[in-house]
């Protein structure tokens, strides 16, 4: 699972709503994953980016420093650019959590898959 | 009986090594005329898509397509030169190379008579160009030297050709019934195209191995090529089947070239196209569709990788589109995705675990494929996997730009009943995630009723823009491109009018 994923993922535990994001991300085991450098991906990317959510997953997995918000002109700043692309593209989570902020319900990865099926009673009608 | 003699000399010079991607084909006749050699290619493409298969080949090889009545074909002409780019060609099954085509035949009264014409047929045919360019597209293929036998199921299969009502028959010359792998298989997990798609990596790391073999057989027999005809013929009117034509057409094309025939080892496939008034008579450049390329494991309703193209397509991703497959099984929609619109970001979803799984070892298959063929480390495809339920998405409100996906048909997936309540979550749930305004779906299904039903309650979340009627496997089924309305989506607990914050 990438960072990327992560960013548009959501708890729907019941009653939770936009409550249920950011999951709060842990890891044990992490792959780096070269992907090739588009930087007109990444600087169209960026403004679609939940930024606060990006800058606590990357904390966590104590990726390099992303900035607090994006740097002024990012869209000509090639290190700016490569820095998101490294922490957006090529960071894969193969083993750890996700945790709903609300309810603390946990969701395992395994193999980089989440699992985010709820058991029924959990879901909402 | 020059032209014969002209014919054999060309088959003579075969060379068919393997980085033959200039024009070395004869040592008669003038070297810049076959430069310049124009040549008119046939595809098959999945039906309904023949106007996407058109868009992409003008996109890439800048030709203009001719969308032939006989459903699921396309023709465009091409230089010689660009012949190795015709194969790249994503929105393609099959691929052959026009010998004649004959707008309006005029077909005798009785079958004797017709047959008699078909035989007297094969010589008169402008052979020498075709040829030519089978020579050119055999060198292409060299890498892939290993040669499937043709898996002799039941003809009771109904064949991918989608005619509706029209009789459609495909035999193939040589007395049997059996139906070339590549028909048949559509949706069906089929343990012969399990086993030989299941070394796609073998075979390329093994291609240099069984070259050697082949060329010393080659080099014992070099004169005479082997082939086979293929008949299709759909029609009302015909007085022949076209196992009959496909005989008698042979039997000509076998005494006129000295070939030897051979149902399953054959060098040539010569294919006579019949529909109604309209007969094209071509040789075959793909030896086995195209269309599973990327799928290594299989599941019990794998989507054609054509059909997955033909329906992104269809909803014109932009560069870095969130492209979603909610119940992506297999992954074939994802995966062709990430491959064709890297500068997208796609994520394949099912809720069934086994599905996951294949999806995501169909994606390290491809990795490692890649990384074979271009002999460098790999980059990674910008494609995630999740296993989730698709009414209640994980995802973020408004946060996705293009939904594509196949939906169960209700027949070897899911039930019919069972669809009255999961298309109306499922539609809801997508509206949900789906970007308002910009976002659209795109849904291949079979369940019309159910899907139509499911849509009449929801013209203020999705906007219906386009149908296309395509054939699955005998079964008719529809791809439904919708367009995600402007308004945002209130969440029922909302009721009060409170916007939802996100």
């Amino acid at each position: 699972m990438r960072l990327l994923t992560h960013n548009l993922l959501s708890s729907h535990v019941r009653g939770v709503g936009p409550r249920g994001f950011p999951l709060r991300l842990q890891a044990t085991e992490v792959r780096i994953n070269p992907v090739e450098f588009n930087p007109d991906f990444i600087a169209r990317m960026i403004p679609k980016v939940e930024w606060a959510a990006l800058l606590e997953a990357a904390d966590t997995l104590h990726l390099i420093e992303v900035p607090k918000e994006p740097i002024q002109g990012y869209e000509r700043n090639e290190e700016f650019l490569r820095k998101m692309h490294h922490v957006l593209l090529e960071v894969e989570v193969l083993e750890g959590t996700l945790q709903c902020p609300e309810s603390g319900r946990l969701f395992p990865i395994s193999r980089g898959i989440p699992n985010m099926l709820l058991s029924d009673e959990e879901t909402e009608t | 009986m020059s032209d014969v003699q002209e014919a054999t000399n060309q088959l003579l010079d075969v060379n068919l090594c393997e980085n033959q991607m200039s024009i070395q084909v004869t040592e008669s006749g003038p070297r810049s005329e076959s430069e310049h050699l124009q040549v008119t290619i046939g595809a098959t493409v999945p039906t309904g898509f023949e106007q996407t298969a058109a868009d992409e080949v003008r996109e890439k090889l800048g030709s203009s397509c001719k969308i032939s009545k006989d459903r699921g074909k396309i023709y465009f002409d091409i230089s010689v030169d660009s012949l190795a780019q015709v194969h790249c060609l994503r929105s393609v099954d099959n691929l052959f190379v026009v010998v004649q085509e004959f707008k309006d035949y005029h077909f005798k009264e009785t079958k004797e008579e017709v047959l008699k014409d078909f035989e007297d047929l094969a010589g008169k045919l402008p052979w020498s160009d075709p040829l030519k360019i089978w020579k050119i597209n055999t060198s292409f293929k060299k890498k892939k030297t290993k040669r499937r036998k043709i898996n002799p199921n039941s003809s009771k299969q109904k064949i991918d050709n989608g005619r509706g009502d029209t009789t459609v028959e495909k035999d193939v010359k040589e007395f049997t019934n059996s139906v070339s792998d590549s028909q048949i298989l559509d949706s069906y997990e089929n343990p012969a195209i399990k086993e030989e798609v299941s070394t796609l990596i073998g075979d390329d790391l093994t291609s240099c191995k069984d070259e050697t073999e082949e060329n010393s057989k080659e080099e014992a027999d070099p004169e005479v090529l082997k082939f086979r005809v293929t008949c299709n013929r759909a029609g009302e009117k015909h007085c022949f089947s076209s196992n009959e034509a496909a005989r008698d057409f042979g039997g000509a094309v076998q005494d006129y070239f000295k070939w030897k025939a051979d149902m399953t080892n054959f060098d040539v496939e010569v294919l006579l196209n019949i529909h109604d008034n309209e007969i094209v008579v071509g040789i075959a450049l793909t030896e086995e569709s195209l269309h599973r390329r990327n799928i290594t494991h299989f599941g019990p309703t794998t989507l054609r990788s054509t059909l997955a193209y033909g329906m992104l397509r269809l909803c014109a991703p932009q560069p870095t589109d969130i492209i979603v497959d909610p119940m992506c099984g297999t992954g074939a929609i994802p995966i062709e995705g990430a491959t064709e619109w890297s500068n997208c970001y796609h994520i394949a979803g099912d809720n069934n675990p086994l599905a996951v799984n294949r999806a995501a070892n169909n994606i390290s298959s491809l990795l490692t494929k890649i990384q074979v063929k271009e002999g460098k480390l790999s980059l990674g495809l910008p494609i995630d996997t999740i296993q989730w339920d698709i009414c209640n998405l994980p995802l973020r409100t408004g946060s996705v730009d293009i939904i594509v996906t196949d939906m169960p048909f209700g027949k070897r997936m899911g039930s019919k009943k069972r669809n009255w309540n999961l298309y109306p979550a499922c539609l809801r749930e997508m509206s949900r995630v789906c970007r308002p305004g910009t976002g659209r779906a795109v849904l291949l299904t079979q369940d019309k009723k159910c899907f139509a039903k499911a849509l009449s309650g929801m013209g203020h979340l999705w906007r219906k823009v386009h149908t296309v009627w395509v054939n699955i496997g005998g079964l008719h089924a529809a791809v439904y491109l919708l367009k995600r309305t402007p308004q945002s989506f209130f969440h029922p607990s909302e009721q009060d009018g409170e916007r939802c914050p996100w």
